[in-house]
C-alpha cells in the first residue's frame, strides 16, 4: 500500500449512561491509504457512523473515546483540544453527509459557504476564493457555476446539492474524506453519478475516503477495501473484490447472501436468523456467536482477535490455526 | 374471466395552488400536480406485480388508489370484477375490504404503541366480525403469530419491545387476520436491515405459497423487485413507461429509461465497475417536459418524442421502440 493517510488502532468508544458505559465501538482498526476508499459497511447499530464520528472528533457526551488511538499521517489526533481539532475538520478532514440539506446553511448563497470555507482554512483573498469556488463548482459537474454559485440551497435539486456538499468537503484540499451515507438520500440514477464523481474526484486529488454505507452495491462499485462491522467490532476487513466474491466471517457470508441482485435469480435469499444485539446485551466471547451457524464453544467465551486469511483479515476463531488443525 | 385486479386509465391529480388570496393578489392560475397520469394494469391471481420507480414516479400513490385510500381523479380499479370507487357497488365492496390489506414501510409508524400485538392482530378479526368469542379470537392470534415465525407469547408484548424486522412480521400477521388474499405493500422492507429484509422477503414468498395471496409489490429497489415479482411495471413521472414479465425485464429490457435504471443500480456484481452515469435528474412533476416526460434525459429522443405522448403499447411506451429506431 502507498503512504498510510489515516490510522485507527483499537478504538473504542463508549457512552456513558446511568447503568454504566455502553461500549459503542469496540477495539477497531483500519488504515486507509492515499487516493484509497475504504467502505465501511453494517447494519443499523453497528457502530460505522460511531466510527466515522470519532475520526472527526464530532462524539458529543455522553459518549467519549475511550481507547486506542487515531493519526491522521502519524499525527495523533483525538487527544487534540477541541480548538486543535476545529482547525483539522474541514482543513485536513472533510465530511459529507447524508443529507445535503442539513450540511448547508438555508440562508447563506451557496458561494458564499464555499468562500468561506476556503477563508477559514488558506490564506485565499475574497476575489481569489469566489474564483476558486467557481473552479471547484464547475469540478464536481455543476452547470453554468458562475451562475448558480449566487444560489441558496433550496434552489437546487437533491443531487446538485449533494454535488455543493462534495464541493464543501473538497475545498480545502483535505488529505481524508469521511463520506457517511452520502449517497443514501438520493435516487438511483443520481447515486451513480455522485458515486462516479467521488471515485474520480479521490483518485484525482489522492484524497483518502472513509465511506459509510449500508449498501453493500454502493461499497462494490466504489470501495478499494471494505470493512464489515458488526456490534461495534470489525469482523473483516479485506479488498472488496474478494469480500463480496468470497467472504470468510460466517456474518460477512450471510450478510452477501441476503442481499437481492440484479445479475442472477436466487429463489431463497439466505437469511441470518434473529437480529443485531443491542450494546446493553452483547454477547460474550464473539459478539455474532448466538446467530452463527457455525458456533462451537469457544465461540461462547472468548473474543476472535483478526487473523490474515487470504488477502483479508477476519475475527473468526475457525480461522484460527490451531481450530484448523484440530 | 377477467384478472383479479384491474386498473383501467387509472389517473390522478392533486391541487398545489397557492391559496386563494395568494392566487388573486398574485394572478395566478391554479396549479395542478398530475401525480398519476393514465396508469392501466392487470394482475392475475397468485401472482406478485411489482410496480418500480424513483421517487416522485407515483409509485405510492398507485398502491393507495389500488386499496381505496385515495380516490382517482378518473379511471377505475376493480378487485374480482368489484368496482372500489362505483357508489352502487357499495355493499360488495364492503363484503371485499376485509380481504385487501396493505404492509406499509415503517413498522412503527404503523402500529398503536400502547396496544399489545394480541390486541393489534386481532383488531381486524373485530372489526369485520369475522371469529366470535374470545377465546377463539386468541387461538387464531396465535395461529397467525405461528404463521409469521414469532412466538405466541409475543401477542402479550407491545410493538417496542420488537426489532423492526419482527414488527414488520407483526404487520404481515395483522394484514392477514381478516383472511386477505390481496396484499399491497408500499415498500415493505425499505426501513428494514439487509438480513432482516431477506427474512421478511422470504416469509412473504413462503405465505404466497401456503396462502396463494395476490401481491401488488412497491418497490424503488430493483434487485428487491427481481427476487418478488412475477410482472413489473416501471413508472416515471406518473406514467407506466413498460410493463413486462420480470424475467423479460431484467433480460431484455426495452424502454430507454428502464435500460438506464438497471445500468444505474450498484450492484454487488460490478465490483469496481467503471461506467458513464446517465445524465439528469427527474424534473419536476408540477411542470413536467412536454411529449414523452422522459425526452430530456432520453438518448432516442427525437422531434416527435418532443411534442406526442407515447402511448403504453405491447408493454412499452416508446416511440423509439415502436418505430423500431431502438
Amino acid at each position: 500500500m502507498t503512504e498510510t493517510i489515516l490510522s485507527v488502532r483499537d478504538l473504542t468508544v463508549a457512552f456513558d449512561t446511568r447503568r454504566g458505559p455502553l461500549t459503542a465501538i469496540d477495539r477497531v482498526s483500519f488504515d486507509i491509504g492515499r487516493g484509497e476508499i475504504l467502505g465501511v459497511v453494517g447494519e443499523s447499530g453497528a457502530g460505522k457512523s460511531v466510527t466515522g464520528s470519532a475520526v472527526i472528533g464530532l462524539i458529543d457526551r455522553p459518549g467519549r473515546i475511550a481507547g486506542g488511538e487515531i493519526r491522521l499521517r502519524g499525527e495523533r489526533i483525538d487527544n487534540l483540544s477541541p480548538e486543535a481539532m476545529r482547525r483539522v475538520r474541514g482543513r485536513r478532514i472533510g465530511m459529507i453527509f447524508q443529507d445535503p440539506l442539513t450540511s448547508l446553511d438555508p440562508l447563506f448563497r451557496v458561494g458564499d459557504q464555499i468562500v468561506e470555507t476556503l477563508r477559514t482554512h488558506t490564506n485565499l483573498s475574497a476575489k481569489a476564493a469566489r474564483t476558486r469556488a467557481i473552479d471547484l463548482l464547475a469540478e464536481v459537474g455543476i452547470p453554468a457555476p458562475e451562475r448558480r454559485i449566487d444560489g441558496y440551497p433550496h434552489e437546487f435539486s437533491g443531487g446538485m446539492r449533494q454535488r455543493v456538499v462534495i464541493a464543501l468537503a473538497l475545498a480545502a484540499e483535505p488529505e481524508l474524506i469521511i463520506a457517511d451515507e452520502p449517497t443514501t438520500a438520493l435516487d438511483v440514477s443520481v447515486q451513480a453519478q455522485i458515486i462516479t464523481l467521488l471515485k474520480r474526484l479521490c483518485r484525482e486529488h489522492g484524497t483518502a475516503v472513509m465511506l459509510v454505507t449500508h449498501d453493500m452495491g454502493v461499497i462494490a462499485e466504489a470501495a478499494d477495501r471494505v470493512a464489515v462491522m458488526y456490534a461495534g467490532r470489525v469482523a473483516e476487513i479485506g479488498p472488496v473484490a474478494s469480500v463480496i466474491a468470497k467472504p470468510h466471517h460466517p456474518y460477512a457470508v450471510g450478510l452477501m447472501g441476503a442481499i437481492p441482485t440484479l445479475s442472477q435469480e436466487a429463489d431463497r435469499l439466505s437469511q441470518i436468523p434473529g437480529a443485531m444485539p443491542r450494546l446493553t446485551a452483547i454477547p460474550k466471547g464473539c459478539a455474532f456467536n448466538p446467530r452463527c451457524p457455525k458456533v462451537f464453544a469457544r465461540c461462547r467465551v472468548e473474543r476472535p482477535e483478526p487473523i490474515p486469511v487470504d488477502a483479508s483479515r477476519v475475527a473468526c476463531h475457525l480461522y484460527d490455526a490451531a481450530e484448523q488443525a484440530a | 374471466m377477467s384478472a383479479y385486479v384491474e386498473v383501467t386509465d387509472l389517473r390522478r391529480r392533486f391541487d398545489v395552488s397557492k391559496p386563494w388570496l395568494n392566487r388573486v393578489i398574485e394572478r395566478e392560475p391554479r396549479k395542478f400536480l398530475t401525480a398519476v397520469d393514465r396508469v392501466g394494469f392487470a394482475i392475475e391471481k397468485g401472482e406478485t406485480f411489482a410496480i418500480v420507480g424513483e421517487s416522485g414516479s407515483g409509485k405510492s400513490t398507485v398502491a393507495r388508489m389500488v386499496v381505496g385510500l385515495l380516490p382517482p381523479s378518473a379511471g377505475e380499479v376493480t378487485i374480482t370484477g368489484v368496482s372500489m370507487t362505483d357508489p352502487r357497488q357499495a355493499a360488495a365492496r364492503r363484503r371485499l375490504r376485509s380481504r385487501i390489506q396493505m404492509i406499509f414501510q415503517d413498522p412503527y409508524a404503523s402500529m398503536n404503541p400502547r396496544w399489545r400485538v394480541g390486541k393489534i392482530i386481532a383488531e381486524p378479526i373485530r372489526a369485520f366480525d369475522l371469529i366470535q368469542g374470545e377465546g377463539a379470537i386468541r387461538a387464531r392470534v396465535s395461529e397467525l403469530l405461528g404463521l409469521v415465525g414469532l412466538h405466541a407469547d409475543d401477542a402479550k408484548k407491545y410493538p417496542h419491545e420488537f426489532s423492526g424486522g419482527q414488527r414488520q412480521r407483526v404487520a404481515i400477521a395483522r394484514a392477514l387476520a381478516s383472511q386477505a388474499e390481496f396484499l399491497v405493500g408500499d415498500e415493505p422492507t425499505s426501513a428494514l436491515d439487509v438480513s432482516v429484509q431477506a427474512q421478511i422477503l422470504n416469509l412473504m414468498r413462503d405465505l404466497q405459497d401456503q396462502l396463494g395471496l395476490t401481491y401488488l409489490f412497491i418497490s424503488h429497489n430493483l434487485a428487491v423487485v427481481r427476487h418478488m415479482a412475477t410482472r413489473v411495471g416501471v413508472m416515471y413521472l406518473g406514467r407506466l413507461v413498460e410493463v413486462a414479465a420480470a424475467r423479460d425485464l431484467f433480460a431484455t429490457p426495452r424502454h430507454p429509461y428502464t435500460r438506464m435504471l438497471l445500468d444505474a443500480v450498484p450492484d454487488l456484481a460490478h465490483v469496481g465497475r467503471a461506467r458513464v452515469p446517465v445524465s439528469g435528474e427527474i424534473p419536476n412533476p408540477i411542470d413536467p417536459p412536454s411529449g414523452c416526460t422522459f425526452h430530456p434525459r432520453c438518448p432516442l429522443a427525437n422531434d416527435r418524442c418532443r411534442a406526442e405522448v407515447p402511448a403504453l403499447l405491447d408493454g412499452v411506451a416508446c416511440h423509439a421502440v415502436q418505430e423500431g429506431r431502438a
